[in-house]
């Protein structure tokens, strides 16, 4: 008899809600966030699930049938390339074209004195967001799109067209993958939406890091104002692209606004403020956060405190765990933990070991999910993938 | 930062606003209210394509 999927998926969004509720479910649910590892187990390379997102999602339905988690990531392969290349946009190295078929994409930080936005431009910016995007930003991140009052071009015209219709095709066909995946697997959605800081978007897509560092110490009132106006689009973005049912968490991506990037006085001052804005934006209309928290936030986590209790999931990477369940613990959900050098380099005794550190730690109370550090890429062995699974699966039970 | 959020010259979901686009249509003779609606919605889309250009891509 063939399994119940539909039980399956009720019974693993049961628990996978539970514990983002910082509930105490019948076991540590299982969220891993696996991106070229599904190309890994599949049997493909990077370049086939980066340049074509059917396979992509191909290979992250064998992993949900493959694997007993409780939610997954229809495509964490997240950036197409068929898009970006029908964009012309500048700052990917695709797998197969640029760099080697078996690397994942890399984004290519803009050159200190070539960034994607000059620095006196935060006005234009902060007038009017979007048609700084549209008129400036696009058409000089694009190899293809011409910026306003220049002359008008076939492939500026194909270069939108083909954009805007790739982009409807790929949303549209990880809407369907989320189906697929509930019906033939029995796997729940992890996450629903996108979120990025002010501060970190000025930093990634604007001026580049080194330029925003500049900027923060020659200029900070405009890195405010810009992060000021920015809020609003964002807060839009992420709710636009939201889970309706508010079943799955909106992911927040963590890049470089806390300490070192940036000074404890530049995070309360700046990033802070500004993200607080978004996120109880966000909070009042009942979507949750997953703090997707790259890198060390241990310095951060008594402000993250001070949020609405189970409004956010705060994931480790390369925070104290201990530390992020004393301070955090009896507000929010906990995710994460295992180091990614662990999947790849180390061995199954020593990734079980690392899941009970985990779940001693964190998970007494519930309110923790069993995940990577970071998104798993090609360089996490399967069988160390499978060990922290099954161990989860052991031991993890209430 | 209040007045920032409230009052923005172009809002979120906006490419070109409504009040801008209507003055070019002659007098519409049915309810106005329905192509407002489809205004708002297919322009969203443009926003759309900006805006995760920057966020997701």
């Amino acid at each position: 008899m063939a399994p119940d999927m539909e039980a399956l998926y009720n019974e693993r969004l049961t628990r996978y809600s539970t514990a983002l509720q910082n509930g105490k479910p019948d076991k540590v649910p299982l969220r891993p966030f696996a991106a070229e590892f599904a190309a890994v187990y599949a049997g493909m390379t990077c370049q086939e699930v980066t340049q074509d997102y059917a396979k992509a999602c191909k290979a992250a339905r064998a992993l949900a049938a493959g694997f007993d988690w409780d939610a997954i990531v229809g495509n964490m392969v997240y950036v197409w390339t068929g898009l970006t290349q029908a964009i012309g946009l500048k700052y990917y190295a695709a797998p197969g074209v640029e760099i080697s078929s078996d690397t994942a994409f890399q984004y290519i930080e803009p050159p200190e004195d070539d960034a994607h936005m000059k620095p006196e431009e935060y006005d234009a910016l902060i007038e009017d967001p979007t048609g700084f995007l549209s008129n400036i930003w696009l058409p000089r991140v694009s190899r293809d799109i011409v910026a306003p009052g220049e002359p008008a071009t076939f492939r500026s015209h194909m270069a939108y067209l083909k954009g805007g219709m790739a982009m409807l095709q790929y949303f549209g066909a990880l809407g369907e993958q989320n189906a697929r995946l509930r019906v033939e697997a029995g796997m729940p959605a992890a996450i629903g939406g996108i979120l990025k800081a002010p501060l970190d978007i000025i930093a990634d897509k604007l001026r580049g890091y080194l330029g925003l560092t500049n900027d923060l110490l020659t200029m900070p009132e405009k890195v405010k104002e810009a992060a000021e106006a920015l809020a609003p689009h964002l807060t839009a973005v992420a709710l636009a692209s939201s889970d309706p049912e508010r079943k799955a968490p909106i992911s927040f991506w963590m890049h470089r606004g806390g300490v070192p990037f940036v000074t404890t006085e530049q995070f309360e001052t700046i990033y802070w403020p500004t993200l607080r804005l978004v996120i109880d934006a966000l909070w009042a209309e009942g979507a949750q956060v997953l703090f997707y928290a790259e890198g060390d936030w241990t310095a951060h986590l008594e402000r993250f405190a001070e949020l609405p209790e189970k409004s956010i999931i705060f994931h480790l990477d390369r925070t104290d765990p201990a530390e992020a369940h004393r301070v955090l613990g009896h507000k929010f959900c906990i995710t994460g933990g295992v180091p990614n050098a662990l999947l790849s380099y180390g061995t199954p005794d020593e990734v079980r070991a690392k899941c009970k550190e985990l779940i001693d730690t964190c998970a007494g109370d519930g309110g923790y999910c069993m995940d990577a550090s970071a998104i798993m890429q090609n360089d996490s062995r399967v069988e160390n993938v499978r060990a922290m699974t099954e161990f989860t699966r052991e031991y993890g039970v209430y | 930062m209040e007045e920032a959020q409230n009052k923005p010259k172009r809002p979120p979901n906006v490419c070109i606003p409504w009040d801008e686009k209507h003055k070019e249509f002659p007098k519409i003779q049915g309810d106005t209210e329905i192509v407002k609606r489809t205004w708002e919605e297919i322009d969203a889309l443009g926003y759309t394509f900006i805006w995760h250009c920057l966020v997701s891509f």
